[in-house]
């Protein structure tokens, strides 16, 4: 089983409440890191204007290749429902790393705090509320359901199989575990 | 209050500012720590909470939240202090209050507060005044900074200010215009972006009328139409124009509800007053083409029931007050009132739940044989015209001279408008006493600085902010943190001190279970639960079934049920505002030409116009200090690309905005989002002058003259400036 994310463009209004719900529930105090991100995405020429926003997490891929390019071994998939975990203990760290986990991603998702020689750390998908049978916080928290997360299967069975939107393109290397509904 | 386990439990609260939500948060807290924060995941409607509320967290446990009283070893300003007992402080307090009531009277103390917490029942603004009028009284303010001319407009209109419809009522819209209105920053009651989503969803059309492309436009409208601001009503007006030569109004509605339709009529044709009101009139003022007024006109009249959706930002104008007289009078015109989907363009309280203009639940209000109301009726002074009457006193034409400030609950220096007068008047005073949580930009003006607890930290009991149907008990989850104290328990310490008898003398809990059973006005949907079940629950929700909407009785027998006007009905003519006798608020509603706006001479020196916006990262000037929504996006001000084009300014750079009023310096955000000849700023960055008296921080209220609208409102989106690359030294 594969656990994953539905993002809906079209319900996204921008307001950060997902990656602020997230920094709170994980206790990241630094600033600078978000493990979800809220994106605008600007377009036109006034007065023909469009934004949309994008809010995505580690995508938790089907083939990851973050967990390839890491040297020590720090970043794994679990095998029953697919969750990214990373190993701080193992991860060896910016400063003695070039990142390679990021350089790999191709949403760079995998951050670092601004601590001396930062681990990676990333989403975990909530894995402590999913042992409560919750959602994760992000879910939980869009005041305009625009987010959903469980098995990829019954997510498509219930919102489709769009892979592609606005401001994402789906890995053909990685095959990202999140489908999309569209803007208007 | 639920308990998880032994060591954890689940407190149900909220946050009570004044952003436009009261929404709810689930504090889990551990050893007397709140270690992380849910929402609602309860029964529909939920009530989930934005990032303000929560990134909470960092608020109460921020290292820079003040601890301990202080007193000011600097000069005031420079945010020197140092740590004294509260048995010190309050002495200082009481003692001031008595020496300036003794030497200049009751009327020299002023007393500055605003909406640090709105709609709480206990703690807020009203424990002092309910301490300071039992001392005998004090120069209050009066106005507001949000909404004056909406509230001056439904009074005038509709008699009332519950003229408004559960946001459950959007998807009933067949059309939907947004003026000047972005909920999805400023959430204008909780849930309004999900309702104005399914809308959307529904395949109804909604526009947004407004110089900025908004949050709200993006994810809502199908259509975007940049206005100039303060020329908001001169297209009302001139869609009211097609309504009536195309014979789109209502005429039987208008026949039997409102008063002075045909004044009005005369008005708009231009029979009476001036040219004829066309579209192409209001073309060159408002710069919105003749066509696009001309079809809006006519969705919103056929397209019936349609919303035209308002809160303060248009009204906050030179003449802001004639721009919500407009809007109800079209609303009146498209006899979109009383009606599912339809809105009255009113003040929006909803007729459900308990009402802010009732008597419940308010501290000052439980006086001892109730408040003398002359207490309350000294010589106000507008908020607008503090600073001035502060420098200016009984030569300067006000009623008295200041002497001391006593401010809670407000951060007036950075919020209320010119900043760099603010500074020059608060220094003035002989004392000056805060109750605040951190070293805001007002806090640093203090001579005794006293430290408030968040409402975590205390028993409280919260209504929506524009009514609705819930009500949530903010359980105390935490004790006080470090020495702070509530409002209330500050002001029960001052009355003894004071040697005021009465004051409290019951407790917190004894408080809010007396405005409970009290709370009549919620009764006739649902009876309340008790006092205690109520408070262990944490959330009462009203289930209405469907939308609570103003003014059905009315529609359905007006004799039986008049307008609580004048003359009973809708006044779009007001005989009150004719015995004014004042050509700037005229008793039918009319466009006037806003001072600094496009027509003033002063546009060739400050060619630029400013609007002071509200952002999702703040409420108001609240947690502008707290890392998690700071680092979010940077503070700027928004220019089009045509603008920075010809001053050679670019996107993430900083620039210098001025006029004659002062200076700030923040990041240009070079953006197609916001219309030639207009830049804005959100408003409620904290003012951080260097020492040439150039704000660094971006507080828009420097630049903002301290003027209001004849009715009242507060300015601050006409305001000219000019901007200039910021050259580093």
């Amino acid at each position: 089983m594969q656990i994953g994310f539905y993002f809906n463009q079209s319900r996204c209004t921008g307001c950060y409440t997902c990656t602020i719900a997230c920094k709170d529930w994980h206790d990241i105090k630094d600033g600078s890191v978000h493990w979800r991100r809220v994106t605008p995405l600007e377009k036109g020429t006034y007065p023909d204007v469009s934004l949309s926003y994008i809010s995505l997490s580690c995508n938790h891929c089907e083939r990851p290749l973050c967990s390839e390019a890491c040297p020590a071994g720090a970043i794994t998939k679990r095998e029953k429902d697919g969750v990214m975990v990373v190993d701080q203990a193992q991860c060896l760290g910016k400063d003695m790393c070039e990142m390679f986990c990021r350089q790999a991603c191709p949403y760079e998702v995998p951050q670092f705090g601004t601590e001396e020689n930062p681990k990676m750390q990333m989403c975990t998908l909530c894995l402590d509320r999913f042992l409560e049978s919750k959602k994760p916080i992000c879910v939980d928290a869009c005041p305009m359901r625009a987010l959903d997360a469980g098995p990829l299967d019954d997510l498509k069975r219930k919102y489709g199989d769009l892979k592609d939107v606005e401001g994402f393109v789906c890995s053909a290397a990685t095959n990202p575990s999140i489908i999309f509904k569209k803007r208007y | 209050m639920s308990e998880l386990n032994s060591t954890e439990k689940i407190v149900i609260s909220s946050c009570p500012h004044d952003c436009g939500g009261t929404c709810l948060l689930k504090l889990h807290v551990k050893g007397g720590v709140i270690t992380k924060i849910e929402t609602d995941g309860g029964e529909e409607p939920q009530l989930r909470a934005c990032a303000r509320g929560r990134a909470y967290r960092q608020r109460v446990y921020a290292p820079d939240r003040l601890k301990y009283p202080l007193k000011r070893i600097g000069e005031r300003g420079e945010g020197k202090f140092t740590r004294i007992t509260w048995d010190e402080a309050l002495d200082k307090v009481a003692s001031e209050l008595e020496r300036i009531k003794e030497n200049y009277g009751n009327d020299a103390i002023y007393y500055i507060a605003y909406s640090g917490n709105t709609g709480t029942f206990l703690h807020s603004q009203l424990a002092v005044f309910r301490l300071l009028t039992m001392f005998g009284g004090f120069t209050p303010c009066w106005g507001s900074a949000s909404f004056w001319g909406s509230l001056f407009s439904s009074e005038t209109t509709y008699g009332t200010l519950t003229a408004g419809h559960t946001s459950d009522d959007i998807p009933n819209a067949r059309f939907i215009i947004m003026w000047g209105w972005n909920p999805a920053e400023t959430v204008q009651r909780t849930n309004t972006p999900y309702y104005l989503s399914q809308a959307r969803e529904k395949g109804i059309k909604i526009v947004s009328v407004d110089p900025r492309f908004t949050d709200s436009a993006a994810a809502f409208a199908s259509q975007w139409i940049p206005i100039r601001p303060g020329t908001d009503t001169a297209m009302l007006i001139a869609m009211a124009y097609v309504m009536i030569t195309e014979n789109l109004h209502d005429r039987k509605f208008l026949e039997t509800y409102t008063v002075g339709f045909e004044k009005f009529k005369g008005y708009v044709l231009g029979t009476t007053d001036g040219p004829p009101k066309t579209p192409d009139w209001a073309e060159p003022i408002t710069g919105v083409p003749a066509e696009t007024i001309a079809t809006l006109a006519r969705e919103y009249a056929t397209k019936k029931p349609s919303k035209l959706l308002t809160l303060g930002a248009p009204g906050r104008t030179a003449f802001g007050e004639q721009f919500h007289r407009a809007a109800a009078t079209i609303a009146a015109m498209a006899g979109n009132i009383g009606i599912y989907g339809g809105d009255p363009a009113g003040f929006g309280l909803c007729p459900v739940g308990l009402q802010p203009n009732t008597s419940t639940g308010l501290i000052a209000r439980k006086m001892p044989g109730g408040l003398p109301e002359g207490a309350r009726q000294r010589p106000a002074i507008h908020i607008t015209k503090l600073w001035d009457a502060i420098l200016r006193g009984k030569e300067g034409g006000y009623k008295a001279d200041a002497k001391m400030a006593y401010i809670t609950n407000g951060n007036p220096v950075n919020q209320f408008m010119n900043t760099n007068k603010a500074v020059r008047a608060i220094k003035q005073l002989e004392t000056i006493v805060v109750h605040e949580q951190f070293m805001t930009t007002t806090a640093r003006f203090a001579d005794i600085l006293l430290p408030v607890n968040t409402q975590f930290e205390r028993n409280d009991i919260v209504r929506p902010w524009q009514a609705g149907p819930y009500c949530i008990y903010m359980n105390k989850a935490i004790d006080s943190l470090y020495e702070s104290k509530s409002d209330l328990e500050i002001c029960t310490a001052l009355a003894e001190k004071l040697g005021i008898k009465g004051y409290s003398g019951i407790t917190e809990d004894e408080w809010l279970r007396s405005f409970w059973e009290d709370a009549n006005d919620m009764s006739d949907t649902k009876p309340l639960p008790d006092y205690d079940t109520f408070k262990k629950e944490g959330v009462f929700k009203i289930k209405i079934g469907k939308p609570a909407i103003s003014f059905t009785k009315q529609i359905k027998d007006l004799k039986a049920n008049p307008f609580p006007t004048p003359s009973g009905k809708i006044e779009i003519y007001s005989k009150k505002l004719e015995e004014k006798n004042d050509s700037k608020l005229p008793p039918i509603p009319m466009y006037i030409e806003p001072w600094e706006g496009r027509s003033d001479s002063l546009i060739e020196k400050y060619p630029l116009q400013l609007i002071t916006t509200h952002t999702k990262r703040r409420t108001h000037a609240n947690m502008a200090n707290i890392t998690w929504l700071r680092t979010l996006e940077p503070q700027t001000i928004w220019i089009n690309p045509v603008d920075a084009a010809t001053r050679d300014i670019h996107h993430g750079k900083t620039v210098r905005v001025f006029n004659d009023r002062g200076i700030i310096v923040l990041t240009a955000k070079i953006t197609e989002r916001i219309m030639p000849g207009v830049v804005s700023i959100d408003q409620g960055a904290w003012y951080n002058p260097d020492k040439n008296g150039i704000d660094r921080g971006g507080c828009a209220n420097v630049l903002l003259k301290d003027e209001h609208s004849p009715a009242g409102a507060f300015c601050s989106n006409n305001c000219l400036v000019q901007i200039e690359r910021e050259f580093k030294v």
